[in-house]
């Protein structure tokens, strides 16, 4: 029998932090995004410190919150030990914070945000891995947990020994290990995750039965096939391999994306409410990253590398991340303060617990920054791009809103 | 001999409503069965509209709260949750599928 107890749903002060501080690092990771120039290139230092900004500061911050969350559900067991979650969010802030600071002022506290960050992801999966441990029902969503949690750990081992040569001089060629960092965090950790969390999260909202998963297990292996070719290929010196791996990972997010139609074609729930129109745009943006990835392995153009990274990460990723947001922080309020008043009051549906126009708006301009940037990054215009940014900002300054109107809800 | 029916039932739990979607666990569909015994114990037979539903034990709860303070001469509630066959849109109320632009 398949049950998740209140025994095991994580308490709501250990979650809601982890939601107010990644919505925080959104917001002013958007206005950041005002002083970059994408024509510097994907080596230059102001981009290398947004990105991780971005990634760690939001992006791994909302997916750890939520992780606290589903890994119950997803393993149907409890958490091994849950009270690190108290612990990872002000060691994952600092870290993150230390580590910006390393690659736009002071290399040389690089290495010790590095060591944070390093420190507190073993923490997350060492949680993590000792609760996947425990299930029984091996799914394919537990098999991605296991993978992806292994990639980060070989990734963020990568990213501390970039840290240590450029803040402590250690030998070894960046430039050349960067891509299988990206590789193996961007890819082996947040995309594998999201495939599998995506076969939980989306029949589950959008109401889809019966629809065949061939193509979600032809894009885990495909992936998982992809991230190691890439690494030994790294390790070896072997060039083909990498762009070999590159390709095998293009195939694997085709199969996703089939996927994702699948489900989409089978759904009951029609209604295009916040989440169900943003995971309309995350996933146009992925196919638009995809498209940019295919042609940038043969046209070796960096705007073009630039843009497929920008619709990757602030088209799919931040909309993924903030269209769940919209279902995940109400269900998680109304656990905490209205679950157990059901059947002595009127309790009120999830549905009523987001601030809907705000969310619109939020959406909107969002989504307008996303393509008006990209398209400023495409053909090297910083105006648009500048232009696209203020847009973004805007959008980023609403969720921030939204977020915070969700967690006051019904509060007293 | 026991008095309760399968409409006392059925009426009780659809005073559980589903938080996510909003209707009631009767009009969506999730209670299969719910089989009474000579001496009033009630079994209900249901599924949840997806495996991975978070709030699995919490509805199920609801579910046997609701038999046993909404019918009258109830002896003992036991929930079975089972997930064959498996829960479709078609197995809803007219209602339900408008609402969800369903049909």
């Amino acid at each position: 029998m398949f049950s998740v107890s209140r025994d095991y749903a994580p308490p709501f002060t250990m979650i809601a932090p982890f939601f107010i501080i990644g919505s925080i690092f959104f917001f002013v990771g958007s206005i950041f995004l005002l002083f970059l120039h994408p024509q510097n290139g994907h080596f230059d230092p102001m981009i290398a410190g947004w990105i991780h900004w971005y990634l760690l500061g939001f992006v791994m911050m909302i997916i750890f919150g939520a992780m606290a969350q589903l890994i119950p559900v997803v393993v149907e067991v409890g958490h091994h030990s849950v009270d690190l979650y108290y612990v990872i969010w002000p060691m994952l802030t600092v870290g993150t914070l230390l580590m910006v600071l390393g690659f736009w002022h002071y290399s040389a506290v690089l290495p010790y945000g590095g060591l944070l960050v390093l420190t507190t992801m073993l923490i997350y999966l060492y949680d993590t891995l000792m609760t996947l441990k425990k299930a029984e029902n091996i799914t394919m969503t537990v098999k991605t947990a296991v993978a992806a949690n292994l990639f980060l750990t070989l990734g963020i081992i990568v990213g501390f020994i970039m840290t240590l040569a450029i803040g402590a001089g250690v030998n070894i060629d960046i430039s050349w290990w960067l891509d299988t960092h990206a590789m193996l965090v961007l890819i082996g950790y947040v995309t594998l995750t999201i495939m599998g969390l995506s076969l939980i999260l989306l029949p589950m909202f959008g109401l889809a039965h019966g629809f065949d998963e061939k193509p979600i297990k032809r894009a885990f292996n495909l992936t998982v096939a992809g991230v190691i070719l890439h690494l030994l290929s790294t390790i070896t010196g072997f060039g083909f391999g990498r762009e070999l791996a590159v390709l095998m990972v293009v195939v694997a997010i085709g199969y996703y994306l089939y996927q994702i139609y699948l489900i989409y074609s089978v759904r009951a729930r029609k209604e295009n409410d916040i989440w169900a129109k943003s995971m309309f745009f995350a996933y146009t943006s992925l196919v638009i990253a995809s498209i940019l990835g295919i042609v940038s392995i043969f046209i070796k153009n960096e705007h073009i590398v630039l843009a497929s990274a920008w619709f990757m990460i602030a088209g799919f990723i931040t909309f993924l991340i903030t269209g769940h947001l919209y279902k995940i922080i109400p269900f998680l309020v109304w656990f905490e303060r209205y679950s157990p008043l059901v059947g002595k009051q009127r309790v009120p549906m999830l549905h009523e617990m987001y601030p809907k126009k705000m969310a619109d708006w939020e959406f909107y301009f969002t989504s307008f920054g996303v393509v008006i940037a990209g398209v400023g990054i495409l053909f090297g215009i910083d105006d648009l791009y500048h232009g696209g940014v203020a847009l973004f900002i805007a959008g980023a300054g609403f969720m921030l809103f939204s977020v915070k109107w969700m967690l006051s809800f019904g509060k007293k | 001999m026991c008095n309760i029916t399968k409409e006392q039932v059925y009426d009780a739990i659809s005073n559980v409503i589903d938080p996510e979607v909003g209707f009631n666990l009767v009009e969506m569909g999730l209670i299969y069965d719910a089989i009474i015994d000579d001496d009033c114990n009630v079994k209900v037979v249901m599924t949840l509209s997806t495996r991975g539903c978070p709030l699995h034990q919490m509805l199920t709860q609801w579910v046997k709260d609701a038999v046993e303070m909404r019918v009258d001469g109830v002896k003992s509630v036991d929930i079975e949750v089972v997930w064959e066959p498996e829960w479709n849109i078609s197995m809803a109320d007219d209602n339900v599928k408008k609402a969800l632009g369903a049909l």
